[in-house]
């Protein structure tokens, strides 16, 4: 599903180079539920941003559902992030100026899908998470744990087969991280979707098929 | 996903309300005065009534009597042939300056010599510059009037709203009739009904209005005279020649013919008037006229060029930079503004892009935003225009002028606003189109 080859990571500046990550191989297979662990700024989140096409490898290639990404800033990506990928990240990334109906259906807005599908795509997004009765509230309504739900409704709607969450359970209260949790693993069990999920939480990690542990920008397990 | 725009564009305008104001408000102002410049453009040269023909008009209003000075240089030149030296002069005949009488011309020469050129329709000829000062109840009056031929009424597309104009036996027997505007009649009689059949006192002599017209209110010559007569009812005796006079021509093309062809046809006629009529005055040999489109007579007025095209290309010229001047200062203040508005809405374009959205449809969402805000700041800015137009025609500003609002007049201050809307919000929309997924994400100002 996700195959990436040494992939490397680097920042430059004119005075100092930081090697974010450093010749990852890592292959996760369609279906698996994997967690990344690692200390802040072991490179977690650039790891993902990778897989996800939303940043480019200094060095190395990757592989998504057995295509070869080249050019991230191409249409082509812009189609297959919208077609194959969802996202789900820490602080939401809600936007506040949308109702919830309304942020869910956003990855449908760049689709050929006409208004009453994408109406009724969203609200089964949201009734499988629960929040069939807040679409017309906007996101300053909702607890944190709602958002998040919102979130992972706007992150599934268009059934990508890969799920990509960033710490999805790091601002939220253990009772609501895991009802988030919970979510996520039905989706994985019940509707076969990959999902690569960066953790803090030993306990949620836990929860999923593999573990992958960086430090420094080097998977160590 | 227009409708997805449009809420969020909607919502946009509530979310700072300041920015929101300081921008409707430099977007209305400058549409505004935009728009009553357009307005003024449009009313002036546009092909509205009593300019209905405008486009096929050429105006001859000067006659040139010229002459040329001519020097005879003479050089000389050494040249060797044999070794012995010899001496080769040359002559040259160069011209060193002219002498030019420009005058309008006597209207003798316009009948004879111009009244029959193929690529004319029609022709009238005309005095436009002469005043009469009338006293109601013991308050001067400054009467403009128009000394013209029965042509004139077909020419110029007066709307005549009682009565009639003066006919061919009228003009003929120099009869004492006077068509005049609903504006001196409210001037003159205080009312603008049942003036027709009254009489009217203009330098001693009582004319019988026979005909009303309406005032349109243009500073563009010929149209805004307030009294219309026969020219037979004018002194006609005292022009200075058989040459200069009192005159102005205006010819209707014919249709299907260009300006240029009928101009040249009057530039040949001018080569065909005689140049030894007795009263001619002394020392000039050549004769021109030099004919111009009604538009170069108006650029003329801007910026005179002896040749009318040059005047309407510099004209133009002028009027295009003096546009975009006042359209580029407010458009970059405004792309600045936007820059600023977008920037904030960073994380808000990282998510978009996350899910999908490529270059395109988020240039198209923001500029889709920027033209709401822009049409809303246009019909504000519509609403000061009616507003300052209304103003500047009950107060007479702008000489008589009077400014229209024609449904031209709501196209092109659309077609500006759009083009305000599009310019002042590609350039930011094109610039956060471009930001890095990633960066924008890390921003997280949702």
């Amino acid at each position: 599903m996700i195959k990436l080859n040494k992939i490397s990571k680097v920042y430059r500046t004119k005075t100092i180079e930081t090697t974010a990550l450093n010749e990852i191989d890592l292959h996760i297979p369609k279906g698996e539920f994997l967690s990344i662990m690692g200390p802040s700024g072991c490179g977690k989140s650039t790891l993902l941003n990778i897989m996800g096409l939303l940043d480019e490898p200094s060095d190395g290639s990757i592989l998504v559902s057995g295509q070869s990404i080249k050019n991230y800033a191409s249409r082509e990506t812009s189609k297959f992030r919208n077609q194959k990928l969802g996202f789900i990240f820490q602080s939401f990334h809600l936007i506040p100026d949308l109702s919830v109906l309304d942020n869910v259906e956003l990855p449908l807005l760049y689709r050929n899908v006409s208004s009453k599908d994408r109406k009724q795509m969203a609200s089964a997004a949201l009734e499988s998470v629960g929040l069939a009765n807040r679409k017309s509230h906007f996101p300053s309504q909702l607890s944190g744990g709602q958002k998040q739900r919102v979130a992972i409704a706007r992150a599934i709607v268009g059934n990508p087969e890969i799920i990509l969450a960033d710490e999805p359970t790091g601002n939220l209260d253990s009772v609501m991280g895991n009802e988030v949790m919970d979510i996520l693993t039905k989706l994985n069990t019940q509707n076969g979707t990959t999902i690569v999920m960066v953790t803090h939480d030993e306990s949620m990690a836990k929860k999923t098929h593999r573990l992958v542990r960086l430090y420094d920008g080097s998977q160590v397990a | 996903m227009i409708s997805n725009y449009l809420k969020l564009a909607w919502r946009m305008l509530g979310r700072n309300k300041f920015f929101t104001f300081i921008s409707l408000f430099g977007i209305s102002f400058t549409l505004g005065i935009l728009m009553v410049i357009l307005s003024f453009l449009q009313s002036e040269l546009g092909t509205n009534r009593p300019l209905t023909h405008k486009n096929d008009f050429v105006v001859v209003n000067m006659l040139t009597l010229k002459t040329e000075f001519f020097d005879t240089i003479v050089g000389v030149d050494t040249s060797f042939i044999d070794s012995k030296m010899v001496l080769d002069s040359t002559l040259e005949i160069k011209s060193s300056g002219s002498m030019q009488w420009n005058s309008e011309m006597n209207n003798g020469i316009a009948e004879e010599y111009l009244s029959d050129l193929p690529s004319a329709e029609k022709m009238t000829v005309f005095i436009e510059h002469s005043e009469y000062d009338v006293y109601i109840n013991g308050v001067k009056l400054k009467l403009h009037s128009l000394h013209g031929d029965v042509n004139y009424w077909d020419l110029i597309d007066h709307q005549i709203l009682d009565g009639r104009v003066f006919d061919k036996a009228e003009f003929d027997q120099a009869a004492k009739v006077v068509v005049i505007s609903d504006k001196t009649a409210l001037n003159y009689f205080g009312k603008t009904t049942g003036v027709v059949g009254n009489e009217m006192l203009l330098d001693g002599l009582n004319y019988k209005v026979i005909g009303m017209y309406k005032h349109f209110g243009k500073i563009v010559p010929y149209v805004s005279p307030d009294v219309v007569l026969p020219y037979t009812c004018a002194q006609l005796d005292n022009q200075d020649s058989f040459y200069h006079g009192f005159f102005c021509t205006l010819f209707k093309k014919k249709s299907g013919v260009s300006s240029e062809k009928l101009k040249e046809e009057i530039k040949y006629a001018a080569s065909t008037i005689p140049m030894d009529h007795p009263s001619k005055p002394e020392g000039y040999e050549q004769l021109e006229f030099n004919p111009a489109t009604y538009d170069e007579v108006f650029a003329q007025a801007i910026y005179y060029e002896r040749e009318a095209s040059k005047s309407l290309w510099i004209a133009k010229w002028i009027l295009i930079s003096l546009m975009s001047f006042f359209i580029v200062l407010p458009t970059l203040n405004l792309i600045n503004l936007n820059v600023s508005r977008i920037l904030d809405r960073s994380s808000e374009i990282g998510v978009r892009k996350a899910f999908g959205a490529h270059k395109g449809n988020i240039v198209a969402q923001f500029v889709f935003e920027n033209v709401l805000q822009t049409l809303l700041g246009g019909l504000i800015g519509l609403g000061l225009a009616v507003f300052l137009i209304k103003l500047i025609n009950k107060s007479g500003f702008i000489r008589n002028a009077i400014l229209e609002l024609s449904p031209n007049f709501f196209l092109y201050s659309f077609l500006v606003t759009l083009l305000f809307g599009i310019l002042s919000g590609l350039l930011p929309a094109i610039k956060m189109s471009k930001l890095q997924i990633v960066n924008a994400l890390k921003e997280n100002k949702l």
